[in-house]
């Protein structure tokens, strides 16, 4: 193809982008908490970062994300990392998988009220979505033999080698093009026969120490791209790679960060510093992190952390300080835990155990006393100590945290590879003594058993667990006294029921739990406290096919869980085909839950949902895209016109079709591209009727001009209706990146105005200066004014030496 | 016309030399191994050829070449199919053997005849991949840890991780399997001996993995020489 053709070409699907975006009703995301999210290149079965920039961390109590695989209804959510003004989290690689995410974050407050990002998702407002790449086939056929992954080496030792030995004879390999840093290096590369070696010698100056991302283009013999596939390491001077080399490897960092932030007249100074430190030898690592904040208050909960482990290989795991420790999900998953965590994996049977307290104490406040006379009722009337408080025995109170604990065990056995049979005890209580004005300090007991059994390395698999719960909501009172039982039981009693066997009972599950009158489930043949799954998938054929079942009691609770959807059963249905070469994905999804399990609620829900999309990896010089289409039906038969039982009708319909297109392309120079489209319409036939209607639409495109200079542009807008309310807003994004003293200092600004319903201007500066070679420098301001309400800012230094 | 031919001699070399930015080397060999990295004395033979040469970082090696480690050097070499890194000690000889063929390596076998090699193999589908010394011949699937072969030609497998079958190749050339965390010893005469890896085996396999080099400069009149070597003392 002649390089007018390919103008015309990239013209062309250029317009096709803007015939999307002048024909797209569109909308996004408006959020005075959250200014972007930044996530890495998502690849299927690969762990996903993904870091929130927040325009500051004022009155975020915590922040969550929920996010969930394609065509499952329910959210899976993970307790976001805060430091300084990022919340951070790494999503496990079993829900990385085409052909997208979904996710949003939830934001609790210090006043206790909470927000999403996106806003307004539980009104119906659409979650944002992270394309997921598959892998390919020709990953296999096209072998980068050097550098490995990470790999740091010296410029003298670099080394860049490509095995085409297991690729097509379409390939032609004097065809491929390497990258260093977007710096096209094929000239100096050496083809000896299925082998294209590129050596530091070659190389000569065009390698200087620091960062690489190698890139190779690969194409057939008509000049196509065939593959193109990448690999980031680093070079580094001979001293450091001697260093790195040796058995005793480190390195770590230590910063400190000081900002003042601006809320309309207010202003406050927050600090911060940090350090990581990363060590190993041999299969030993250790590691040691600690954030600590001038945010941290002890009547909040903490915002520090810090914590200092050791890894042996495969097989042991142990750590002290904070952690989100993974067992079976059902169970304890997502859930912070200060204290001790660790593993024994020894293969035929490995034991994992997580302690410490996931609350700490968070002293009440006395508002007002009063006499058991004139007492009032409430929530936050509770007893006090007479004799301290001058004779008035209940206090209205701002109520307390208890510090809470946890205990979770897991013995295990079998590898995981072909099978693994796990039990897994939790128990968890709060301290009634930790604060004085509390009020229901709780405990709870958790036990549960999984397993998993694998066959044709994994392509048929099934995993399964279930667990019960016992829950108390209320120790204070502690056990039951024997005078108490003797009262309610016996022949006198309530209860005829022989008084000795309930103190005996007492007596034995008194050991575990606290026994009175608050313990349940009371009706547990019901299975209201069981929660339970399973699932079985197949892999053949390029074709992935999931089924599973879900069972979860409207009263199973587990303190290690706190994110777990519950009073809910059903089946979950996903295929996914796979074809030419993953460049073409297929999926389906269909998912039908229903809730009202222990016939608590006047009617039974049924939430349908059905999934469909298509998936278009071209892998050459045309955009990635993906259609997808949702479909949410609830319904609980209830009709509006029932004059007792209208209002609780459920009856709603909510269709929404997604398109997204990503494209990297060259257009004098080169640009990476990303734009998506999102409409939804919700049909509510009850008597809330909240029919709504969502568009959106996004453009992001980040052109790299020189090696130092990059540009971004982008724009949001969204035009949503909720019950006869518009709301249309339209938000511009322009910045870039400069870098210049020898790439010494970069210089990055963004400005963001949005307009129409929503009022915001948003700037951001900064600037990273390298002053010594392990010591940066960074200045960072964000100012955003929201018109005829406030004008905030947000400056801040921070220092970093890394070892 | 004395000038025209003088003329056509260097147009076409230079024609030759600038039609194309990128490098070929003519290739009749089967290439098995690309090194790596090399530090201090490493040099190569090709097969039937005497004389030894330098090795450089990126040379290819062919089947049937032969790679050889002086005092205190070290080589790294990978198999081009991605099936494997050998870490080749000092004062050690092998030879790297492998037919090339529907799109892979087959019959991959390295002979080690002097020396103490380190290897990571991964995961083998239906590819063979063998290690030969003097007196033992030793067939792979994913595997990791280290072959000796002494002065008395003895063999010594050290393994770290998975599994190998091996067979001695003197007297009843018996035969056995060796797992992980075990050491096999295959003597000349042909007895096997198999053991759990003792600290010192536990050692000297951390050591083999251990690529850490040391640098002696010495500065003189005329300059500054560098001398890189490899030191198993190295910690």
């Amino acid at each position: 193809m002649n390089r007018k053709k390919i103008i015309i070409k990239e013209v062309f699907i250029f317009g096709l982008f803007l015939i999307f975006l002048l024909n797209g009703k569109t909308s996004g995301q408006i959020s005075n908490i959250v200014s972007s999210v930044k996530f890495g290149d998502a690849k299927e079965k690969t762990p996903l970062s993904i870091s929130a920039e927040l325009f500051t961390s004022e009155n975020i109590s915590d922040i969550s994300i929920a996010y969930k695989s394609f065509g499952q209804n329910e959210y899976k959510k993970s307790e976001m990392l805060i430091a300084g003004n990022t919340a951070s989290v790494t999503l496990p690689a079993d829900v990385i998988q085409p052909p997208y995410i979904e996710y949003y974050l939830v934001i609790r407050t210090k006043d206790g009220s909470s927000q999403t990002y996106p806003l307004d998702i539980e009104k119906g407002v659409n979650p944002l979505q992270i394309p997921v790449s598959a892998f390919s086939q020709k990953d296999k056929e096209i072998i980068i033999l050097s550098p490995d992954d990470g790999e740091m080496m010296s410029e003298k030792e670099l080394l860049i080698s490509i095995s085409f030995i297991k690729a097509p004879d379409i390939v032609d390999i004097k065809k491929t093009k390497i990258f260093l840093n977007n710096v096209d290096v094929s000239s100096s590369e050496l083809i000896a026969g299925d082998l294209i070696i590129l050596s530091g010698e070659n190389l000569g100056s065009k390698v200087s120490p620091g960062s690489k991302l190698l890139k190779v283009e690969v194409f057939d013999k008509e000049g196509n791209l065939y593959h193109s596939i990448s690999r980031s390491f680093e070079t580094v001077t001979a001293e450091v790679a001697m260093a790195v080399s040796s058995r005793w490897k480190y390195n770590g960092y230590a910063m400190g960060e000081s900002r003042s932030e601006n809320f309309g007249s207010e202003s406050v100074w927050r600090n911060n510093i940090s350090a990581e430190f990363n060590g190993s030898i041999d299969q030993w690592k250790i590691n040691g992190y600690a954030y600590l904040t001038s945010e941290e208050k002890s009547y909040l909960q903490p915002y520090n952390r810090y914590s200092a482990s050791i890894q042996g290989g495969d097989w042991l795991d142990l750590k002290v300080g904070d952690a989100f420790p993974r067992f079976p999900n059902l169970i304890m998953d997502g859930k912070r835990v200060r204290g001790f965590t660790g593993a024994v994996n020894l293969g035929f049977i490995n034991l994992q155990v997580a302690s410490g307290e996931t609350a700490r104490e968070v002293e009440g406040t006395l508002i007002e006393k009063f006499t058991a006379s004139n007492a009032p009722l409430g929530n936050d009337i509770i007893p006090i100590n007479s004799s301290k408080y001058n004779g008035f025995s209940f206090g209205k109170v701002t109520l307390g945290t208890y510090n809470r604990k946890i205990l979770a065990v897991r013995p295990s056995f079998g590898s995981g590879e072909n099978f693994q049979f796990g039990l897994t005890y939790l128990h968890s209580k709060d301290d009634k003594n930790s604060i004085e004005f509390g009020a229901r300090p709780q405990e709870n007991i958790v036990i549960g058993t999984d397993l998993m059994f694998a066959f044709d390395n994994q392509n048929i698999l099934f995993t399964s667990q279930a667990a019960v719960d016992v829950y108390n909501k209320d120790i204070s009172s502690g056990n039951l006294t024997d005078a108490q039982i003797d009262s309610v039981f016996g022949p006198n009693g309530n209860f005829n029921i022989d008084p000795g066997k309930v103190k005996q009972a007492r007596d034995i599950i008194g050991k575990f739990i606290t026994v009175n009158q608050y313990i349940g489930p009371w009706n547990p043949q019901e299975l209201s406290s069981l929660a339970a799954e399973a699932a079985l998938a197949l892999n053949y054929f390029n074709n992935s096919l999931r089924a599973s079942y879900i069972y979860r009691g409207n009263e199973y609770q587990s303190f290690g869980q706190s994110f777990l959807r519950t009073d809910v059963k059903g089946l979950n249905l996903v295929d996914r085909f796979r074809m030419f070469d993953n460049k073409l994905f297929v999926s389906f999804g269909y998912e039908s839950l229903q809730d009202n399990l222990q016939k608590t609620k006047i009617a039974t829900t049924t939430y349908q949902t059905l999934s469909a999309s298509v998936s278009i990896f071209p892998r050459t010089n045309f955009p990635n895209i993906t259609i997808g289409y949702n479909q949410y039906v609830n319904n609980n038969s209830l009709k509006t016109s029932d004059p007792t039982n209208g209002q609780y009708a459920v009856d709603d319909v909510t269709n929404r079709i997604l398109l997204q297109l990503s494209y990297d392309f060259f257009m004098v120079v080169k640009h990476n591209s990303s734009l998506s489209f999102t409409t939804s319409t919700r049909d509510d036939k009850s008597l809330a009727m909240t029919n709504a209607k969502f568009n959106s639409t996004s453009l992001n495109l980040n052109s790299y001009w020189t090696p130092s200079l990059m540009s971004l542009f982008g724009f949001v807008y969204s035009a949503s209706d909720i019950k006869g309310i518009p709301f249309n807003y339209f938000t511009l994004t322009v910045g870039g990146r400069y870098r210049l003293l020898q790439n010494k200092l970069q210089l990055s600004a963004t400005l963001s105005p949005s307009f129409g319903d929503f009022k915001r201007q948003a700037l951001e500066f900064t600037a990273d200066y390298n002053v010594l070679l392990n010591l940066n420098l960074m200045f960072q301001s964000r100012i955003y004014r929201i018109p005829g309400a406030s004008t905030n800012s947000i400056i801040g230094l921070t220092a970093r030496v890394s070892i | 016309m004395k000038a025209k031919s003088l003329l056509i001699i260097f147009i076409i070399p230079l024609l030759l030399g600038f039609n194309s930015g990128k490098k070929s080397t003519p290739q009749a060999d089967t290439q098995i191994a690309l090194v790596k990295k090399i530090v201090k004395d490493v040099t190569y033979k090709k097969a039937g050829q005497s004389d030894w040469d330098n090795a450089k970082t990126g040379l290819p090696l062919n089947d049937g070449e032969q790679v050889k480690t002086g005092a205190k050097s070290l080589a790294l070499i990978l198999f081009i199919d991605g099936s494997g890194l050998l870490r080749v000690r000092e004062n050690a000889i092998l030879n790297v053997y492998g037919k090339s063929g529907n799109k892979k390596l087959d019959d991959k076998n390295t002979v080690l005849t002097k020396g103490t090699i380190g290897f990571e193999v991964n995961k083998q589908e239906d590819e063979e991949f063998k290690f030969t010394t003097p007196t033992a011949v030793a067939s792979i699937r994913g595997t990791e840890g280290s072959l000796e072969v002494d002065d008395n030609n003895s063999t010594v497998i050290r393994l770290d991780r998975g599994k190998l079958d091996f067979q001695s190749l003197k007297g009843d050339k018996k035969s056995g399997s060796l797992t992980e965390g075990n050491t096999a010893r295959i003597d000349n005469s042909g007895n096997i001996s198999i053991t759990p890896q003792s600290q010192e085996d536990k050692n000297k396999n951390n050591s083999i993995k251990n690529t850490n080099t040391k640098k002696v400069k010495i500065k003189t009149k005329l300059g500054d020489i560098e001398i890189e070597y490899y030191s198993s003392e190295n910690k």
